[in-house]
Order: C-alpha cells, then sequence, then structure tokens
C-alpha cells in the first residue's frame, strides 16, 4: 500500500505540473494552429496522464484523456484543424482533468464527477459516432486508511506544496505575499512615525525572466520525461514567477485616489441640481400624460423610463455627494488639545472623549461647523464642568468628562456634546433673563424647561458671573445658534441640574438639496424646509382665539401661538379665505409657532438656489427653488420667520376689501359690463339692448377669456352678463371662480341662457348668479334687468 | 462686369476697416424706451433680450422689484424700470421685453417698454449727463446725440447695484 501511495503522489504531482503547462500551451495553439511542436507537446501530456491513470486503475481519468488525445492525435497528423469550436472541447476536457485530479488527490478515487457529455464531443470530434460507453468508478473501501495518512500530512504547520493543486499553490503565494507586504507597510509606517522621508511603495522591480514562465516559452521537443523536475525546486520557480505579478498589481490598489479641485465638484452638484429640477418636471409630466392617454399601452415604457432616471438621479446625487464628503474629524482633531489648554486655564481636570469621527459631511458644513462647536465646548468647560473640589463634594470624579460624539441618523448628523457638570437651572436662567430684559415675567411663568435652556442661546444673555477669557461675554451661544441654522441645523438641549447637559446638532447630510413642504396662500407658493416642519393641522377658523393681540390655538395640550404667511410675506389677500386653513407646525430647536397657509400642495424635493447678491438676505427667504413647472417658488428661512412673526400682529382672519373706493358714477358710460357669450350673434344681440342705456360694454368669448379680462383689473365691472354653455369654462365655472376673488364678491352676475330647466336656475344660483334671464328675451327686459342691478342713475336716462 | 465687382468688394473693405480704424471712438449700444424716453446700454452688457415670462413675487423689497423669474436654471432678480423712474407702471404689452443684464457676476431682468435699435455712436457725440444730475450716484454715464434724437446712456453697474 505505501508503495502505492508513493506512486500515487508522484502521478499527482507530475499531472498538476504538466496540465498547468498544458493550459498555456493551449491558448498559445488557438493562435498558433499550425505549431506542429506545441500540439506534440500538448500531445505527449494527455498521452502520459493516460498512460499513468490506466496504471493506477483511475477508469474514468483514462477513459477521458484517451479521447482527448485521439482529438489531438488527429490534429498532430493534420487530419483535423483545430478551430475555436474544437478548441472550447479540449480545454473543457482539461479542466474536467483538473478537476478528477483534484478528487483523486482529495479521495484517492476518480469517482464522483460525470465525464460522458465530453467524452460524446470529443469522440464526435474525433470522427466518431460519440456512443461511447463511460466507466463508472467505484471508490474502493481500502483508501479510507490513506486519506487519514494524507490529511495528517496536510494538517502539518510548513503547508505541504506537494499536495497542493494550482489554485492552492497561488492561494498559498498570494497569503505569504500578503504577510511580506503587511510586514513592509508596518517598516514604513514605523519609519514615517519616526520623521524619515519614505518614497511612496514603489512598485518592485519585476524581472522579466522570472515573469515569464520558463517551461512555457521552450516547448520540449524531445518527449518529456515522467519526472521532469525536482519538484521543491519547480515550487520555488513558480512562487518567483507569480509573485512577480502581484507585486506590481499591489502597490496600485493601496489607496486610490487624485485631487480634484472643489470648484469641479461644486459644478458638479450644480449640474445634478438642474438634473433633479428635470427629473421633477419630467414626473409631474408623467403624471398629466397618464391622465390623458389612460390605459394606453405606451404609458408602461413611459412609466419604466422616468422610474429609472429617477432611480438613476437619486443615486448620481448620493454618488456625487459623497465625493463632497468629508469625515468630521477633521474638525474633531482640534478639541483634545483645546481641552487641555483650556482645564490648565481653568484649573479643572477635564476629559473628552471622542467617537464617530468618521462620520462624514458635506464638505461646506465640515467647514461651518467648526465654530460653533469651539463655542459650545468652550461653555461646556467653563459653566458646565465644575472645579475639582466642588465635584468631590457634589460625589463626583475629581475630573469631568466631556464627550464628542457624531453619528447618522436617517437623512442627517447628529453631534452630540455631553458634559457630566452641573448641568442648566431653568428657573435661574428664567430670573437672570428677566433682570436683562430679554423675557418678560409672564413670558417666564409660562416657559417650560426646554424653552428656558433655549435661552442660553439670546443675544446679550451670559450666565457666567464673571466675563473670564475664555466665555461669559454672551456672544459665543448667540453666534452658535445663528450658524446651525443657518446650516439648517437644529438644537436641542437636555440638562438636569448636577448630572450634566447634552446638546444635540442636528445638521442635514447637504445644504444643496432638502425636502421641502410646499404650502399655498392666495395664488403664491413657498416651500418650507421640511426638517422644520412638525406637524401639519387642518383648522377650521372658530378654532383661532386671540390672546394679548395674538392669534393662537389649541393643540392637543398646548397653545400654539399662530400667524399667517400672508401677514409675513405682505400678500395681497384677492381670494375670499375659505372657511378652513391649515396649519403647518414649525418646531425649531424648543420653539414652536403655527404658521396659517391657504393649502398645503405636497412634498417635493428641491435644489436650493441663490437670488444672487442683488436679492441676498431678504428677510424671511432663504433662498429659491425652481419647481417641475419652471416657475420659481421662494424658500421660507425658518429661523427668521419664527423672528419676524413675534412682529407682525394679529390681523382679523377674514379682512374686507378696501376696495370700495368706488368713483361716483358721472356719466352713463361709467358703467361697465361685460358679456360673456361664444356665439357672436348673441353678444350683439345684447350690445343692441344695451346700446341705448350708453353703458361701457366689454366682450369676452368664454368664461377663460372673461377671467383673464378680470384679474388683469383694467376695468371695474358693474355686472357680467354670462352665457351658461361655453368652451372652455362654462358659465357656472366661472361664476364660482369670481366669487373666489373678494374683490367681486358682490358683482352682479346675471346669467343669460336657453336652458330653462329649474336644477340649471338652482345650479345658476348655487355658482352665485343673482339673475337668470332665458332667451329669448326682450331687448327692454334685459336693459331693465340691468339697470336694476348696477343702480343705474335715473338722471341718465 | 468684373471691375464692377472689383469696386464693391474695395467698397466693402473699406467700410469694414474704416471702423477698426476708429474702433476707440465708437461705442455701441442698444436703445429702447421706457416711458417717453428713449435709454441705452451698452451692447457687451446685454446677456440677452427675452419676451416677458412669468416671475414670481420676492416681498420685503421695493415696488421696483417684481420678483425673480427663472432663466435656464438660474433664479435671476427682475426689477421694473417704470417704477423705478418714478413712472405709473404698465400692464405688459406685446412689445415689453426683459433686458438681461450682466457685469461681473451680477445678473439681473429689466423691465422696458419697447426695444429701438442697436446704435453704434461716437464717442464725441457723447455729453456729459446734466450737471444738476451728474452726481456719483446717479445712473446716468452720459447723453449721447445722434440724427436728432437723444439717447440717456444708463450705468449699468449702477443698475445693477441693491439700493434697499
Amino acid at each position: 500500500m505505501d508503495e502505492f501511495q508513493e506512486i500515487l503522489q508522484d502521478f499527482l504531482v507530475e499531472s498538476f505540473e504538466l496540465i498547468e503547462q498544458l493550459d498555456q500551451d493551449l491558448v498559445e495553439l488557438e493562435s498558433r494552429p499550425d505549431d506542429l511542436e506545441l500540439l506534440n507537446g500538448i500531445f505527449r501530456v494527455a498521452h502520459t496522464i493516460k498512460g499513468a491513470s490506466s496504471f493506477l486503475n483511475f477508469d474514468v481519468l483514462t477513459h477521458l484523456t484517451h479521447h482527448m488525445e485521439d482529438v489531438l492525435n488527429k490534429a498532430r497528423h493534420g487530419d483535423l484543424a483545430i478551430t475555436a469550436e474544437v478548441m472550447d472541447v479540449v480545454l473543457e476536457s482539461i479542466d474536467l482533468m483538473k478537476s478528477l485530479l483534484s478528487i483523486i488527490r482529495d479521495t484517492s478515487s476518480d469517482a464522483g464527477i460525470e465525464v460522458g457529455d465530453c467524452v460524446v464531443r470529443l469522440d464526435i470530434i474525433s470522427g466518431g459516432k460519440g456512443d461511447v460507453q463511460t466507466p463508472v468508478a467505484v471508490a474502493p473501501a481500502a483508501k479510507v486508511v490513506e486519506e487519514v495518512v494524507e490529511e495528517e500530512v496536510y494538517s502539518s504547520d510548513e503547508p505541504d506544496y506537494d499536495n497542493m493543486d494550482a489554485d492552492e499553490v497561488e492561494a498559498e503565494i498570494e497569503r505569504l505575499l500578503q504577510e511580506r507586504q503587511n510586514q513592509d507597510k508596518a517598516k514604513r509606517a514605523a519609519k514615517i512615525a519616526a520623521g524619515e522621508s519614505v518614497p511612496e511603495a514603489p512598485p518592485e522591480p519585476m524581472d522579466e525572466a522570472e515573469a515569464k514562465p520558463a517551461p512555457k516559452a521552450t516547448p520540449a521537443p524531445a518527449p518529456v520525461p515522467v519526472a521532469p523536475r525536482a519538484t521543491p525546486s519547480r515550487a520555488t520557480e513558480s512562487d518567483d514567477a507569480k509573485a512577480a505579478a502581484p507585486a506590481t498589481r499591489a502597490p496600485a490598489v493601496v489607496e486610490q485616489t487624485i485631487r480634484v479641485d472643489v470648484k469641479r465638484l461644486d459644478h458638479l452638484m450644480n449640474l445634478i441640481g438642474e438634473l433633479v429640477l428635470a427629473k421633477n418636471r419630467l414626473m409631474k409630466i408623467n403624471v398629466d400624460v397618464e391622465e390623458r392617454y389612460e390605459g394606453e399601452a405606451f404609458l408602461e415604457e413611459l412609466n419604466q423610463v422616468v422610474s429609472i432616471v429617477s432611480l438613476v438621479t437619486t443615486d448620481l446625487q448620493i454618488a456625487v455627494m459623497k465625493t463632497r464628503m468629508l469625515p468630521i474629524g477633521k474638525v474633531f482633531n482640534k478639541f483634545p488639545r483645546m481641552i487641555r489648554d483650556l482645564s490648565r486655564e481653568l484649573n479643572k481636570k477635564i476629559e473628552l472623549e471622542i467617537s464617530g469621527e468618521e462620520t462624514e459631511l458635506d464638505k461646506s458644513i465640515v467647514e461651518e461647523i467648526g465654530d460653533p462647536l469651539v463655542h459650545i465646548i468652550r461653555n461646556s468647560c467653563d459653566h458646565g464642568v465644575e472645579i475639582p473640589s466642588i465635584r468631590v463634594a457634589a460625589g463626583k470624579t475629581e475630573s469631568g468628562t466631556i464627550t464628542l460624539k457624531a453619528y447618522n441618523e436617517g437623512n442627517a448628523i447628529v453631534i452630540q456634546i455631553d458634559d457630566d457638570g452641573k448641568g442648566l437651572d431653568p428657573e435661574m436662567l428664567k430670573n437672570k433673563s428677566v433682570e436683562k430684559g430679554i423675557i418678560t415675567d409672564a413670558e417666564a411663568d409660562l416657559m417650560s424647561s426646554k424653552e428656558a435652556f433655549a435661552l442660553i442661546f439670546k443675544p446679550g444673555f451670559s450666565t457666567a458671573a464673571a466675563v473670564t477669557s475664555v466665555s461669559g461675554r454672551g456672544v459665543g451661544m448667540d453666534v452658535v445658534k445663528t450658524n446651525i441654522e443657518k446650516l439648517n441645523g437644529i438644537i436641542d438641549i437636555e440638562s438636569e441640574l448636577g448630572v450634566g447637559t447634552s446638546m444635540k446638532l442636528k445638521i442635514p447630510l447637504t445644504l444643496a438639496i432638502i425636502q421641502a413642504l410646499l404650502v399655498g396662500v392666495q395664488e403664491e407658493h413657498y416651500a418650507i424646509p421640511l426638517a422644520s416642519v412638525l406637524e401639519t393641522v387642518r383648522i377650521s377658523k372658530d378654532e383661532i382665539y386671540t390672546v394679548e393681540n395674538r392669534s393662537v390655538m389649541r393643540l392637543r395640550d398646548d397653545v400654539l401661538s399662530l400667524v399667517h404667511i400672508g401677514d409675513i410675506f405682505e400678500v395681497e389677500r384677492i381670494l375670499d379665505s375659505s372657511e378652513h386653513a391649515y396649519v403647518v407646525v414649525l418646531g425649531l430647536g424648543s420653539s414652536k409657532l403655527g404658521l396659517i397657509v391657504d393649502t398645503l400642495v405636497g412634498q417635493e424635493e428641491i435644489v436650493i438656489k441663490s437670488m444672487g447678491d442683488y436679492l441676498k438676505g431678504i428677510e424671511g427667504i432663504a433662498g429659491a427653488t425652481i419647481r417641475g413647472d419652471g416657475g420659481v417658488t421662494l424658500i421660507v428661512d425658518v429661523a427668521a420667520l419664527m423672528q419676524m412673526a413675534r412682529g407682525v400682529k394679529a390681523k382679523a382672519m377674514v379682512e374686507e376689501s378696501s376696495s370700495s373706493s368706488k368713483k361716483e358714477k358721472t356719466r352713463a358710460s361709467d358703467y361697465k359690463v361685460m358679456i360673456v357669450d361664444d356665439s357672436k350673434t348673441d353678444r350683439m344681440i345684447m350690445r343692441k339692448a344695451l346700446e341705448p342705456l350708453g353703458v361701457t360694454i366689454v366682450e369676452a368669448g368664454d368664461g377663460q377669456e372673461a377671467l383673464n379680462t378680470l384679474k388683469q383689473g383694467d376695468h371695474n365691472f358693474d355686472a357680467m352678463l354670462i352665457d351658461i354653455e361655453m368652451p372652455r369654462m362654462d358659465g357656472y365655472t366661472l361664476a364660482g371662480e369670481i366669487k373666489k376673488y373678494n374683490k367681486y364678491k358682490n358683482l352682479p352676475l346675471i346669467a343669460v341662457t336657453s336652458r330653462t330647466g329649474k336644477s340649471d336656475r338652482m345650479r345658476g344660483v348655487e355658482s352665485g348668479m343673482i339673475e337668470y334671464i332665458t332667451k329669448p328675451y326682450s331687448a327692454d327686459y334685459l336693459a331693465s334687468v340691468v339697470q336694476r342691478n348696477v343702480n343705474f342713475k335715473s338722471e341718465f336716462l | 462686369m468684373s471691375d464692377k465687382l472689383k469696386q464693391i468688394i474695395n467698397k466693402q473693405g473699406e467700410q469694414q476697416i474704416s471702423p477698426i480704424d476708429h474702433a476707440d471712438d465708437i461705442i455701441q449700444l442698444v436703445g429702447f424706451i421706457i416711458g417717453e424716453e428713449e435709454y441705452a446700454v451698452p451692447i457687451l452688457t446685454i446677456q440677452e433680450i427675452i419676451k416677458p415670462i412669468r416671475w414670481t413675487r420676492v416681498p420685503q423689497t421695493p415696488a421696483y422689484v417684481l420678483g425673480v423669474f427663472n432663466l435656464r436654471g438660474s433664479v435671476i432678480p427682475l426689477l421694473d424700470l417704470r417704477t423705478k423712474f418714478g413712472l405709473r407702471p404698465l400692464k405688459h404689452s406685446d412689445e415689453t421685453r426683459f433686458f438681461v443684464l450682466k457685469q461681473g457676476d451680477e445678473v439681473a431682468g429689466f423691465v422696458i417698454d419697447r426695444l429701438t435699435m442697436a446704435i453704434r455712436i461716437k464717442k464725441t457725440d457723447i455729453g456729459a449727463a446734466p450737471d444738476t444730475i451728474a452726481a456719483d450716484d446717479s445712473m446716468i454715464a452720459g447723453v449721447g446725440k445722434q440724427a436728432g434724437r437723444i439717447l440717456t446712456i444708463l450705468k449699468v453697474d449702477k443698475l445693477l447695484a441693491r439700493d434697499f
């Protein structure tokens, strides 16, 4: 048995070697099919393996190699051209051969792999009919013992190269190489740390001769000897040859970066912004098209394209955003030193713990976040952490700890600064604020603890009894708030007296693209950053109360102060306000405000655009965005809006339109009547009927035209004669639209129609018509109805 | 025939050369009407002239700031020169145009009543603004006289400067 085992080992080593060479030779053969030398070499390999395997009773392997040999023999004698197809089958058979050899190595038997298919194809190529019998190998039970022996060899510390197949050898080489590289790297790092300048890892010089596997270059002219070379030497050689290749690749993998001008990234970001706008527009159009061509087959295709575009745009946006990301550690790095200096200066013992420094943020935000953090940490050191003696007296450890951590939360990043100091005292904060005139006594009474904590951000506020060089001038925290709000971020403070303070800064990942809630007021739209929207509520007018000249409403258990967006942005009330309104509850830190709007349009992803230097810094406006329809919508600056809301006095919700400054009519032609009818004849008939009165007549061909004329406001109409059935916009709709405007609430609308049904009359009344004239009518009747409704002065007759 | 052609070509050549000789002395302007008067701005400060499009009102601004509009993806302020010049606002007509002026990074659109024409004017034909309004903060760069008409040439940097 030992003898058999020895022979088997020799056979395997030799075979794997041969096959490795075979692979290379065969590929070469394909490009040089006429190279007889090559063919001879390959044939001999197949022949050798076949001979040995038949001697060792590996029937399946013998069967396979036999047919390979046939094919190659034919090719050698020029009876068969080596085509790509033939080559495919030959290569496949070699792969099978490899698998078989691996199995033999592992189990000492060649069972378990189906070679019949391949053999049939080989047979067909060599001119046979393909009906060959594949012998079935039976794994001899006796060989199990040897397996154990083999495994023992494997488990020894020194890897047994002899027993490895090509892949394993490669893996082993790779592993050793990796080990070597890591050692080198560590050495380099150590050198760098020691201050030596070390050139970037140079690509290891590649030895030409070694790079090319020697056996391949020299096709053996004589039959390959059964044991061509001593195995160990072969192993080292292949080791060298392979080592050269990965070594050249390895340095390139180490940190592949290029420096890019930030301007280019900004430009890229702008372009993505444009793309997002175009995508929004495309989606809007898609919805329109869907409505118009419901059920058409092409819609599905369109839908697919739109969703792909939308998906890719989003991915692209994220990808570009990522290129601009920097780890926040860049900012955090300067704090340990700062804390050290501060603790010496203040005679305190403070430790800083930093975590999450690898969290990434947009470059522009990383640049902006530094100053606020410096202020907050200085504040914690100065006002938060107590001096050691007090700490010990309070039962705390002598040294205070400030924890600085950053982490992602949804679409935002949170930077949290905790200290285990004395905490904030809401009562003290309130008293101080009242003292300094920042808030009134009444306000102080109503304040929750959270609102009291927020007082530290008020300009002019400082809790420090004495101004130190570190803080206490009452400027810092105010600046923190402004800076954070500039980044669309929010600050949240939690504090427990005697235990510590925790400050959370929540900052969006990027500044360029935000989620916004679009609201409507009258005919205008505004975008509110969704990050500041807590909720939206629909209310009716009688839920609004007035307290101390301010509108308020009850929201669950709280009282929410309200302000109408129209009052802040000076929106002209041209439309009649309906019975219901929507309240957008805005939250910024601990302060809340209810913003009354007329309509909620929806949520949209918007790209913030600057309005240029000319309109920079308009109070309450953070910027503008371009909507899907190409129009511009302004973005609300929530922080500024809350500030402005304080100055706005509550106005009566329903304002009477002050357009009562109607001029005294001095002539008959001062009266203006609009005739709306799609039939020219009808318009003529009406005109003829009214002409005797001497009033001014304006005509419109349909409802839309009439509405446009009215909106332009060139004329002050005293009455309108409206036909019901008209294209584009019918009379009922027109009347409804007109009645939406405060200004035209009292404008007499007179229906002139041939519809005589009772339901028609009812609809007319519902839509706001005050008179209903049925065609045909007499000229006098029409004139008298008009006279009556415009309060026509009799002296003009 | 060929002689004649030569003559014409020569003549054209002369014409082409002559302005270059005096390029320094000639200013190209674009004239427009606001109210009753004709104004002009240097042609190179005009980014483009477009027909009126939809704009969005911006609150907290003077009356002559109509708002902002979308010019191929850029948000640009729109100013009404009539109101700015103290005239009654007029409804936009078919002849109304938006003048998009650009100087450096500053871009703004201006509503004008009517476009007249591109004008080439000699520098020597441009007089200083009348003394009464020739202060530094005046918007008038000079007054051009040509073929019996008077052009008020405006300072584009003053037009584009925010004054509220």
